[in-house]
C-alpha cells in the first residue's frame, strides 16, 4: 500500500509549561477525508503547524507522503495547501495578484479550476484584499488552496468567516477533492460539517487525540439514548446494569445504555411501558461527552453522562 | 465549564470609561514624546555649549555672523540668521531652522501613526464599540496627540531653562520657555494636519504622504521667502513662515502664535467633523479598490518583497535626495564657517579630517546621511519582522518555499535599497555642491555616498541576527543600536570621550568621506560583521518556531 498522507509518531509540542500537543500518534491513508475535532485551545492549529514544519516539535515526528516535515519542508509542500483560519494576506495586492502569486509560488495551478471556484464562491477579485472582508479574505485563501489540486489539503478551520450559501459551496468542492482521490485533513468545531464530510474522525482534547475511528465505529462504542414513557408509575431504572445518567420528567424517563439493552428491556416490559424511543448519539453528543466527563482523557473510560437536552 | 456564565462582573475599565481613546493615544505616543524632547533638549543644549567652546572671542562671534548671514543658501535652508554674534542669536536660528522641520516630520508621522495606523490595525473597533462616537473618539485622539506634544514641549522646555541658566549662556527662565514654544510649535502644526490626512487617506501610509505633501509645500514657500528674491511676505503663505516669526530669544513676537493657534484649531474641528461624518475605517478621499492587476513582480518572495517595499524605500530615497542636495548647497558656505571655530576643527580632525571648507563641512554632515540609511536598515528588518508576525509569511511558507530563500530574498532587497539610497545621496550631494562651484567631483561624492552603506548593512546584520534569535526584540535591537550609537557620536562630539566608547557606535569606524577618502578596509570588515551577523541569525532563523505578535 501507498504511504500514507499523513503519519505522525509521539508528536509533542510543549510551550514554557503548557503540553500544547501530546504524543500524538496519527495515520491519514491516501484518499481519506479526515475530520479533526476539537474546541479552542486543544491543539489543532499547533498539529496542522507541526505537520507544515513552521513550529519545531518538542519531541516524536511527522512526515507527510513519507516526506520528513522539518528536514524536508519544502518537498513536502510542493504536495500540499493549507488553509488557516485567520486569513492576513497583503492589504495592498488585489485579489487577482494574491491568486497569481500564491499560484507562482505553488508552481501548480488548475486554470480553468480557479476560475470555476472564483464563479462559485462568488469572489470579485479584482478588489484590492483591504477592501474585502473577512469572509470574502477566507474565501481567497481557499480558492489558492483548491485551485492547486494538490494530493493533500490541510484545512484549518476553513469556513470561519463564510455564509451558510458558501459553506455549501465549500462542502461541494471538499467532496469533489475525494472524488478525484486527493487527501483531506479537516480541523473543524463546525460538527454537522465534520458529519457530513468525513470519512474518520479524530477528538482532541487538551492536546490529546481521545479518540479517532470512523462515525459508525463510535457510535457503536458509545451509549445509546433511550426514552421510555410509562402509563403508571416510573420505575427506578438507576440500578439497571449499562444504564445511568437517568433523568425523569413527569412519566417521561431518559437514560443512556452502555452495551447490551437486555437488562433494561426486561425492566421496561414489566413496568407498563406505553411509548419508546432509542437513537444512537449524534457527532455532538460524542463529542460533547468527550469533553463533558471528568475522568482522566488518557484511561479510554467511555462513560458517558448526562448531556441534558 | 459549568456556571461560568451565571456570573457578570462589571469589566474593569479604569476610573473614566469615557476617555478612554485619550489615554490610548497619549500611552502610545508618550513614548516618542519623550524621546524626542530629550533629543530637542540635547539639540538646544549642544548649539549653546557648541557655539560657546567654538567661538570665544567677539571677533570670531563677529566673522561666523558675517559669513552665515550674509549667505543666501543657509538663509533658504535653515531660515534668516540674524543676532549670530550671540549665543541666544544662534541657539534661536540653529534649533529653529531644525527642529521645526524634524518636529513636524515626527508630528505628521505619530498622528497619522496614532490616528488611521490604530484604525487601520482595528483597534479603534474595539475602542468606539464601547461608550464613545467617531466624533467623540476623533475629539478624544486629538486630546492624546495635545498630551503628547505637551510632554515634547515640557521636556524640551525644561532642559531649555536650565542650559539658559548655565553662566555662559544666560538666557532667562521665560525667554527659554519661549524658545521651547517656537521649537516645538513646528511638531504642533503638524500633529494637526496629520490627524486631518487621518480622515482625508484610506491608509496610514496615504494620509503620512498627503501631510508629508502639505510639509513639503509649506517649506517650499518659506524658502523661496528666505531666498532673498524679493519675495519675503510669502512667509506668511507658510506655517513654517509663521514659526520664524516667532522670532525667540532675540526679537520675541508672540503675535505669530495668533494664526498658528488658529490654524490649529481649524485643522482640530475639521478633524471631528470629517470622523463624524464617514464610516469607520473609510475615507474622506474615496479609495482606489479596483486598480488595475500588475502581476509583473509577482513571480516569487523576492518579487514580492519588492512590490511590498517599494513605496517605503522610495519615500526614503527621495528624502535623503533632498537632504543629500541640501547638504550640497549648504557646502560652501557652511565649510567656510568652519574656518572660525576652533572646536569644529577638532570635531573634524576626530574624524580624520583636517582643513576646513565644503568637503570638510560634508564629511561630518554626512554622519547625519549615514544615520538615515541605517534607518532604511532598520525599518526593512521590522518589515521582514512584520509579515511573520502578522501570519503573512505562513502564506508563502506553507508553499514550496524555503525560509532560508525567503529571508536571503529580503535582505538582498534591503541591501540594494541602501546601496541606491547612498549612491543618490552622494549624486544630489554633487549637484547642490557643483552649483555653488564647491569644486568636488562627482566621482569622490558618490564613494562618500556609498561609503554610508556599511554601517547600514551592519545593522541590517544585527536585526537579522536578533530577527532568529529573539524576533519579538529585532526592531527594538535595531533602533537601540542606533540611538547608543548616535548618542555616542553626539557625546563624542562634545566631550573628550575614550576611543573605547566612540568604537561602541557602528558610525564610528566610517571614514569621514568626502573629508577624506573612504577606507574601503574597514568597510569590507563593517559589511563581513554584517553578513556574518545575518547568516547565523539565517541558520537560526531556519530552526524555530514562526513567532506570532
Amino acid at each position: 500500500m501507498a504511504e500514507p498522507a499523513i503519519h505522525t509518531s509521539g508528536l509533542s509540542k510543549r510551550y514554557a509549561d503548557v503540553d500544547a500537543l501530546s504524543d500524538l500518534d496519527l495515520d491519514v491513508h491516501q484518499g481519506e477525508v479526515v475530520g479533526y475535532l476539537g474546541p479552542n485551545g486543544s491543539g489543532k492549529t499547533t498539529t496542522l503547524r507541526l505537520l507544515l514544519g513552521l513550529i519545531r516539535p518538542t519531541s516524536g515526528s511527522a512526515e507527510i507522503f513519507g516526506l520528513d516535515c522539518q528536514s524536508r519542508p519544502v518537498e513536502a509542500h510542493r504536495r500540499l495547501a493549507y488553509v488557516a483560519g485567520e486569513a492576513n494576506l497583503w492589504p495592498s495586492l488585489t485579489g487577482s495578484e494574491t491568486l497569481h502569486l500564491l499560484g507562482r509560488v505553488q508552481g501548480q495551478v488548475d486554470a480553468a479550476y480557479r476560475g470555476e471556484l472564483i464563479a462559485r464562491f462568488d469572489l470579485d477579485p479584482s478588489k484590492k484584499v483591504r477592501t474585502y472582508s473577512k469572509g470574502n479574505r477566507q474565501k481567497l485563501i481557499l480558492i489558492a488552496a483548491l485551485m492547486a489540486r494538490p494530493d493533500l489539503l490541510l484545512l484549518d478551520e476553513p469556513t470561519s468567516g463564510l455564509d451558510p450559501l458558501m459553506e455549501q459551496a465549500f462542502r461541494h468542492s471538499v467532496h469533489e477533492a475525494k472524488e478525484r482521490g486527493q487527501t483531506v485533513f479537516l480541523s473543524s468545531h463546525i460538527l454537522s460539517e465534520v458529519e457530513a464530510l468525513c470519512d474518520r474522525v479524530g477528538i482532541l482534547r487538551n492536546g490529546r487525540l481521545v479518540d479517532m475511528g470512523t462515525l459508525s465505529d463510535m457510535r457503536h462504542l458509545s451509549a445509546l439514548t433511550v426514552e421510555a414513557t410509562f402509563d403508571g408509575s416510573v420505575p427506578d431504572l438507576s440500578q439497571v446494569p449499562g444504564v445511568s445518567s437517568v433523568e425523569v420528567e413527569g412519566r417521561v424517563v431518559r437514560c443512556q445504555v452502555q452495551g447490551t439493552v437486555e437488562p433494561l428491556l426486561k425492566v421496561l416490559a414489566s413496568s407498563g411501558v406505553h411509548e419508546l424511543l432509542s437513537r444512537e448519539p449524534s457527532l455532538e453528543e460524542l463529542f460533547l461527552a468527550h469533553y463533558g466527563r471528568s475522568t482522566d482523557p488518557g484511561t479510554g473510560s467511555l462513560e458517558v453522562p448526562a448531556l441534558g437536552g | 465549564m459549568v456556571g461560568e456564565s451565571a456570573i457578570v462582573t462589571p469589566a474593569p475599565s479604569g476610573r473614566w470609561p469615557r476617555t478612554v481613546v485619550v489615554r490610548e493615544t497619549a500611552r502610545r505616543g508618550v513614548r516618542s514624546a519623550v524621546l524626542w524632547g530629550v533629543v530637542f533638549g540635547v539639540y538646544v543644549t549642544e548649539s549653546a555649549t557648541g557655539y560657546e567652546g567654538a567661538y570665544k572671542t567677539a571677533g570670531q562671534r563677529h566673522a561666523l555672523a558675517q559669513t552665515l548671514g550674509s549667505d543666501v543658501g543657509i538663509s533658504a535652508i535653515i531660515g534668516p540668521a540674524s543676532h549670530l554674534d550671540t549665543v541666544a542669536g544662534f541657539v534661536a536660528w540653529r534649533t529653529l531652522g531644525v527642529l521645526t522641520v524634524v518636529g513636524a516630520v515626527w508630528g505628521l508621522l505619530a498622528a497619522t501613526r496614532l490616528l488611521r495606523g490604530e484604525e487601520d490595525a482595528g483597534r479603534w473597533e474595539l475602542l468606539l464599540a464601547g461608550r464613545t462616537t467617531r466624533r467623540g473618539g476623533a475629539a478624544q485622539a486629538l486630546t492624546g496627540l495635545a498630551g503628547c506634544a505637551l510632554v515634547l514641549w515640557a521636556i524640551t522646555a525644561v532642559i531649555a531653562v536650565a542650559v539658559g541658566r548655565s553662566s555662559s549662556v544666560h538666557i532667562d527662565g521665560r525667554s527659554a520657555l519661549f524658545l521651547a514654544v517656537a521649537d516645538v510649535s513646528g511638531a504642533a502644526i503638524f500633529l494637526a494636519v496629520g490627524a486631518l490626512t487621518s480622515q482625508l487617506a484610506p491608509t496610514r501610509r496615504q494620509a503620512a504622504s498627503y501631510a508629508g505633501a502639505v510639509l513639503g509645500v509649506a517649506y517650499a514657500l518659506r524658502m523661496v521667502a528666505d531666498s532673498g528674491a524679493g519675495l519675503a511676505w510669502l512667509r506668511w503663505a507658510s506655517p513654517l513662515g509663521w514659526v520664524e516669526e516667532l522670532h525667540p530669544l532675540t526679537t520675541p513676537r508672540p503675535v505669530a502664535l495668533v494664526p498658528i493657534v488658529g490654524l490649529i484649531a481649524i485643522l482640530t474641528v475639521l478633524t471631528v467633523q470629517l470622523a463624524g461624518a464617514r464610516d469607520l475605517g473609510a475615507s474622506t478621499i474615496p479609495d482606489r479598490s479596483r486598480p488595475p492587476t500588475r502581476t509583473m513582480l509577482l513571480s516569487g518572495p523576492t518579487g514580492l518583497t519588492v512590490r511590498l517595499v517599494r513605496p517605503v524605500v522610495i519615500g526614503w530615497v527621495v528624502a535623503i535626495a533632498l537632504g543629500g542636495l541640501m547638504l550640497g548647497l549648504i557646502a560652501k558656505a557652511a565649510g567656510r564657517a568652519l574656518t572660525g571655530s576652533t572646536s569644529m576643527r577638532k570635531l573634524v580632525s576626530d574624524f580624520g579630517a583636517h582643513g576646513a571648507g565644503a568637503t570638510t563641512y560634508l564629511g561630518v554632515a554626512f554622519l547625519m546621511a549615514a544615520l538615515l540609511l541605517a534607518l532604511i536598515a532598520a525599518g526593512q528588518v521590522g518589515a521582514a519582522r512584520g509579515e511573520e508576525s502578522e501570519g503573512k509569511l505562513d502564506h508563502l511558507l506553507v508553499r514550496p518555499v524555503s525560509r532560508t530563500s525567503w529571508l536571503a530574498g529580503r535582505l538582498s532587497v534591503a541591501t540594494g535599497a541602501l546601496v541606491i539610497a547612498g549612491a543618490v545621496t552622494g549624486v544630489t550631494g554633487w549637484l547642490g555642491a557643483a552649483s555653488q562651484d564647491s569644486g568636488i567631483g562627482l566621482t569622490n561624492m558618490v564613494a562618500a555616498g556609498l561609503n554610508l552603506v556599511p554601517p547600514a548593512v551592519l545593522i541590517l546584520g544585527v536585526g537579522t541576527l536578533a530577527f532568529g534569535i529573539r524576533p519579538r526584540a529585532a526592531s527594538g535591537a535595531c533602533y537601540a543600536v542606533l540611538a547608543w550609537s548616535f548618542l555616542v557620536e553626539l557625546i563624542g562630539g562634545i566631550v573628550n570621550a575614550s576611543h573605547w566608547l566612540l568604537d561602541t557606535s557602528v558610525f564610528h569606524q566610517m571614514a569621514a568621506a568626502p573629508a577624506v577618502a573612504p577606507d574601503w578596509t574597514t568597510n569590507a570588515v563593517l559589511v563581513a560583521l554584517g553578513v556574518a551577523a545575518a547568516a547565523i541569525g539565517g541558520i537560526v532563523f531556519r530552526f524555530r518556531d514562526l513567532a506570532g505578535a
